[in-house]
């Protein structure tokens, strides 16, 4: 190893636990949220920005919606705590485990790595979308059959990534449904029933049948 | 049921035995299964928890005034506002659900402590109207920490002069208090080293490895006067509710749990977790609904993993491959608090009788370490069959046939209720292939790919005991069991239900379960220690053999009536030991210049008596076996030993497995009914875990002939050891 | 998150507009694509651009049209910074013909993000290091040193590091350069196109960032020599799961092969610097000879010639040298 200077790593100054959400060294800053401000002893007498919104219109699961959504708001937080689709799951809401999985205009994507703002003008396909006229879809039933959900909380996201994979190849082999379900964990670590379900829905109808 | 009968082959009953898909498997394809952070209630709030960025400081004060004043905030609490003792958070001797153990624990953890001893404790919390409000609130609270010297090797924090986490030192109190290590000393070890012709010594460690279930942690708490209910992810809701009584100074009858769906539960649930007290106190504060919902990160560090271990081991055999004496020393990483027992496990598997285990528990200023399925196994089943499995190549043995000559089997002094742990090998043998996959000359492929084979074997706990059921049947014949279960993922409910439609002699679609609400169902040992079959399903056939007698005295009810049974009741095995069986045989294939490693074979057998649902018992033993190659091969939780801060927490950090990562788990079931639980079941979901580590390093080291002693066995460390 | 103003952008022009009348309105700004890293970021309150706090102002551009085009003409075959690693990975000119681009794409993350994750994205993504991830004030978020110098550096370089020790996360960026590439950027003043070598910077040149973008500049495309017949090339990439995770070591291998003489290689070796690493002594080794397994045995000895190890990443001089002779050699012999 090279002569560097030693740095022992130690005597840290942190933003704090999670980056910022220790307040140690939290400098005084006008807080940027929550409406109208009001004067108070100790707070900022600035009156505070509204949240920036913006109307979208987009399609969920056949259904128009025409919003005001925050531009903060990702899609997962619109689905889940707007339009109360909480079929949808954040394990991480950071794009490193699949359970937000949606279909935007038919392939799928991270919910939570996404904002609300983004998809306007586009469709949104979520796990309550998959039934047909009270049918599970093809997919879903061969996931009861096979037991493909334990705990059940990425199922949603299996559901979905599987779908898209389904629409675009109707009859995978093991190989393309791993590669296509990669970004979808399962901590239950079900992985061998989750493909075999994937599998057995092609073999019976080629199809995951959600568009 | 309760006469022990001869132990036997079995096939399939009625319901019992037959693949049947779970009774909720549409509610979780559809998304309606509602988990505790779908649940929405009118006008709540939503509540975040502010972590300490420091592995062990001292607050000098808090000043929480401009978040309190910032628009949308409801409430905000601290160490200094609510005083709240978590009871589960640190217990004497790291012993479970015992008023006993709480009330003498002298290391009490608080909901919010001071000093904080590390990184990613909670130290406030604040409840707003919704999670961005939260969040900027926290980043308000102005906190003056006086840092302390701190420790993260267990080692070191056992060495004079570290930095005193506790008045009494970093020895872990036992359940009298006493800073002792545990373990003991059976047999003559002395004269059992002195009889050897060799003696062996080696040192494993084992690294951290966090539960991670994909649910990130939450809890929903509700107060209607001075009753508080509290929907909560938890693995017993009865032990959640008593512990959370307690804490809060309620009676247990003031405290409802609900946890209906919940997203994995791989230990350490089984109870109360601070943030229900969180909540519960941010509730009473604003007078609303609040839902504290905890980060991933938040969940990583604030919860609790797998206790990283070192392990010296000492192993004397004779010329003949008998092990004559076995020593461990032992440090187990448990973090600032005591949850559990830092034990491990794994030599009683071995049948040698002079053993001296030494196990130290230490405190440090890590996260801290908990329950993990099968809490003490894969890390001591690593060691000690990476020892032995070394030991047979060094003595000449093949490793199989060293683990037929020195496995615990059944003596006069130790009865078993059954034993099936030869036929568990010799399956998995034939199974396997093993003498065209194994290597006698390990590493001995020309390469750069080379293939190579390994195996460990196990027996583990399957006890009985105490636990509720209620049956009700009413003029249509619709059957309503009653058990204070939760499913966290094997389909408990599923198994319950079938229990009582077998022994009802009814179609399962006549059984409704109602589950997961302390209000609604009777008392549950919770699930944990793979125990919900066994112990409430034997508790279920008794209901139903009440409930069967009355309908055969009353006949079935009419018009608005109905009948009701329920059981208590408490099993023995009249001093026999119940245990399952299993043995595990996997093939690599090694890439000696890259360093990849990729599992090509993975047979896993299993005896676990009667299989009452195959369908998922199979994949509790193919998703814990998948978990076990995760901890050979990824895992880990890295701290900066210089600053104290974990680097490595989430799923990205720790490199959990995906689809592309895992073989085919082959699962062969040998079935048995020793008389005992309900029709012969014993242990499932822990069982599977337990040999992963040890099967694929022991495959590792056939395959590069080189014995890799650090888990996990990354690319980094097999290129490292070949270089 | 904290609040901040989403605006949509029709041009690139206005893009910039927007970006520049933020900042003089005293906001941050960042322009984001498919924003999966710039959201992850900003949750986190890790600093994205040094010197400024989480943005006020997204600028997004995936509203700008037309910058997610693929268009080949005559020699040159342009990508528009906003095409989605999906389209990399499916567009036919590029897998047939620029495949070490379409394998770089194809190894990154997950489906998910490479429906949603961008080529401009990819290339200017912020370091994986996890010091930086974890919030330490590092040179990469506006600190003054480096904590894995001395620290937990498994994962760091091996060549032209110093005074930070990150590798370059980006797949992408080792293909991009070693296909020859130039870097469009468009600013207020106007555009610039710039090389590879000239588009990353070291650490010794700027610690703070990995690339020349100011605040108000964008990636708008990438332009690419097209390759003659006999040239063809690979991305391998080798990481500690199968997939989902940055590069611990990656090449990007690009050969012109006459029969199965080379007449002109490049490597560019991702994972191991903090930028794209080229290892001009390999390429020589290769130009004008017959490939042999020898031969790419040297060219893999020469590939980590000069590499300066940390206390903990020796392990990647090995892997690197092994990475590079087997593509090397693999794809001499593929035809």
């Amino acid at each position: 190893m090279e002569g560097k200077p030693e740095d022992d790593g130690g005597d840290l100054t942190r933003r704090g636990f999670l980056g910022g959400t220790g307040a140690a060294l939290v400098v005084a800053g006008v807080p940027t949220l929550g409406g109208v401000g009001v004067e108070e002893e100790g707070v900022s007498t600035q009156l505070l920005e509204a949240v920036p919104q913006t109307a979208i219109r987009v399609t969920v699961n056949g259904t128009e919606h025409r919003v005001e959504v925050e531009d903060r708001w990702t899609l997962n937080e619109f689905l889940r705590d707007h339009i109360g689709l909480t079929g949808s799951k954040i394990g991480c809401n950071r794009g490193e485990c699949g359970a937000c999985t949606v279909l935007l205009d038919g392939e799928p994507v991270y919910s939570c790595s996404t904002l609300a703002v983004w998809a306007d003008g586009r469709e949104i396909v979520t796990v309550e979308g998959l039934e047909r006229g009270g049918d599970v879809s093809p997919l879903q039933q061969a996931f009861m059959d096979h037991n493909a959900a334990q705990c059940g909380f990425c199922t949603p996201g299996q559901l979905m990534t599987a779908t898209a994979l389904l629409d675009r190849i109707p009859q995978p082999t093991t190989g393309e449904v791993r590669e296509a379900m990669v970004g979808n964990l399962c901590r239950c670590s079900n992985y061998n029933a989750i493909v075999e379900a994937v599998l057995a829905a092609a073999a019976t109808s080629g199809s995951g049948g959600a568009q | 049921m309760s006469s022990p009968q001869t132990s036997q082959q079995v096939g399939p009953m009625d319901t019992v035995g037959h693949d049947v898909p779970r009774i909720d498997a549409y509610e979780r394809v559809t998304g309606r299964a509602t988990y505790t952070g779908d649940v929405r209630l009118p006008g709540m709030l939503y509540a975040r928890v502010l972590r300490s960025p420091h592995p062990h400081a001292r607050i000098r004060s808090i000043d929480t005034s401009r978040a309190e004043a910032l628009p949308g905030v409801r409430a905000v609490v601290t160490h200094e506002t609510h005083e709240l003792i978590y009871s589960s958070g640190s217990i004497a001797g790291g012993r479970q659900y015992s008023d006993a153990a709480k009330d003498i624990t002298r290391n009490v953890r608080y909901m919010f402590d001071n000093p904080v001893r590390f990184v990613g404790q909670p130290v406030a919390a604040v409840a707003a109207v919704n999670r961005h409000v939260a969040e900027e609130a926290l980043q308000l609270i102005e906190i003056d920490y006086e840092e302390l010297p701190f420790v993260i090797d267990p080692e070191e924090a056992l060495e004079p002069g570290a930095p005193p986490i506790w008045p009494e030192g970093n020895l872990a109190l036992d359940f009298r208090n006493e800073p002792r290590p545990s373990g003991g000393t059976s047999g003559d070890p002395e004269a059992g080293f002195a009889a050897a012709d060799q003696v062996f010594e080696d040192r494993y460690t084992t690294a951290f490895v966090q539960d991670a279930q994909m649910e990130p942690r939450s809890a929903l708490a509700q107060w209607e006067g001075d009753k508080v209910t509290i929907y909560t992810p938890t693995q017993g809701i009865s032990n959640c509710r008593h512990d959370n009584a307690r804490d809060l100074g309620l009676e247990d009858h003031q405290v409802q749990i609900i946890c209906k769906y919940m997203g994995g539960g791989f230990g350490d649930k089984n109870g109360s977790y601070y943030f229900d007290l969180i909540a519960a106190s941010l509730a009473k504060e604003a007078d609303a609904p609040v839902l504290l919902e905890l980060t991933r990160k938040d969940d990583w560090l604030g919860t609790h993993g797998r206790w990283h271990t070192v392990q010296d081991l000492k192993v004397g055999v004779a010329q003949d491959g008998t092990v004559t004496a076995i020593g461990l020393r032992a440090y187990s990483g448990m973090g600032p608090y005591l949850r559990r027992s830092g034990g491990i496990s794994g030599i009683d598997a071995y049948a040698c009788l002079n053993v001296e285990r030494v196990i130290y528990p230490v405190h440090t200023n890590r996260m801290v370490s908990g329950n993990f399925r099968a809490p003490s196994d894969p890390q001591g089943y690593f060691a000690i069959q990476s020892m032995m499995d070394d030991i047979a190549y060094k003595v000449g043995m093949d490793p199989v046939d060293f683990a037929l000559k020195n496995m615990r089997r059944p003596t006069e002094e130790v009865e078993f209720t059954n034993y099936f742990l030869e036929e568990c090998i010799a399956q998995g043998r034939e199974l396997f292939d093993w003498e065209s996959r194994w290597r006698p000359e390990p590493g001995s492929d020309p390469g750069p790919i080379k293939r190579g084979a390994g195996m460990a074997f196990m027996m583990f706990r399957s006890g009985v005991g105490p636990s509720s059921a209620i049956l009700r049947v009413n003029a249509d014949e619709r059957y309503t069991l009653f058990v204070g279960v939760t499913d966290i993922g094997p389909g408990a409910k599923t198994t319950m239900a079938m229990i009582a439609a077998e022994e009802l002699g009814v179609p399962l679609s006549q059984v409704e379960v109602v589950w997961g609400d302390t209000d609604r169902c009777p008392y549950s040992v919770g699930e944990s220690g793979s125990r919900t079959t066994t112990q409430t399903g034997y508790a279920v056939v008794q209901a139903a053999l009440d409930l069967k007698g009355q309908i055969a005295e009353k006949g079935m009810p009419r018009g608005d009536d109905v009948l009701i049974a329920s059981a208590t009741p408490t099993p023995s095995t009249q001093g026999k030991r119940r245990m399952c069986f299993g043995a595990h045989f996997v093939e690599v294939e090694a890439d000696v210049q890259l360093g990849h490693v990729r599992i090509t074979k993975y047979v896993a057998v299993h005896e676990s008596g009667r299989i009452l649902n195959p369908l998922p018992a199979r994949d509790q033993i193919r998703g814990a076996a998948i978990q076990g190659i995760g901890q050979a091969l990824h895992e880990d939780l890295l701290y900066d030993p210089r600053n104290g801060h974990p680097l490595t927490a989430g799923y990205y950090g720790a490199r959990h497995v995906t689809h592309m990562d895992v073989p085919e788990i082959e699962v062969t079931f040998i079935q048995t009914d020793d008389g005992f639980g309900p029709y012969g079941a014993k242990t499932v979901g822990e069982a599977g875990i337990i040999l992963g580590p040890a099967a694929v390093a022991n495959a590792i080291f056939n395959t590069i002939g080189v014995r890799m002693k650090d888990l996990p066995i990354t690319r980094e460390r097999i290129l490292e050891a070949l270089a | 998150m904290k609040a901040f103003t989403n605006q949509n952008a029709r041009t690139l022009d206005e893009a910039v507009a927007l970006a520049q009348q933020a900042l003089r309105d005293g906001r941050s700004v960042s322009f984001v694509g498919g924003g999966t890293d710039l959201l992850q970021l900003m949750k986190d309150k890790v600093v994205n651009r040094p010197g400024s706090g989480d943005p006020d102002v997204l600028v997004n551009l995936k509203t700008v049209e037309g910058l997610d085009e693929v268009t080949s003409s005559g020699q040159v075959v342009t990508i528009g910074g906003l095409t989605t690693l999906e389209a990399l990975v499916e567009h036919p000119v590029i897998r047939d013909r620029l495949t070490v681009l379409a394998e770089a794409a194809e190894s990154v993350a997950t489906p998910q993000i490479r429906h949603t994750g961008t080529l401009a994205g990819n290339v200017v993504q912020r370091p994986w290091c996890w010091y930086y991830r974890n919030g330490f004030p590092c040179y990469k978020a506006g600190g003054n040193r480096c904590f894995s110098i001395a620290g937990e550096n498994q994962l760091h370089a091996i060549f032209g590091g110093g005074p930070s020790y990150i590798v370059h996360p980006s797949d992408l960026a080792p293909a991009l350069v070693a296909l020859d590439a130039t870097f469009r950027v468009v600013g207020p003043e106007g555009e610039r196109t710039l090389s590879g070598p000239d588009f990353f910077v070291l650490p010794s040149q700027d610690a703070e960032h990995e690339n020349v973008l100011a605040d108000d500049e964008v990636l708008a495309s990438v332009a690419l020599p097209a390759p003659g017949d006999g040239v063809r090339s690979a991305y391998h990439k080798i990481m500690d799961r199968e997939a989902w995770t940055h590069a611990l070591v990656s090449a990007a291998v690009v050969l012109d092969m006459d029969g199965d003489v080379c007449r002109e290689a490049r490597i560019v070796l991702g994972g191991v610097a903090p930028v794209p690493w080229r290892v001009p002594g390999a390429e020589a080794l290769l130009a004008g000879q017959r490939v042999t397994p020898e031969l790419a045995r040297e060219v893999g000895a020469a590939a980590v010639a000069g590499a300066r190890p940390l206390s903990k990443n020796a392990y990647k001089i090995p892997l690197t040298r092994g990475v590079v002779e087997r593509t090397v050699l693999a794809l001499a012999t593929s035809a």
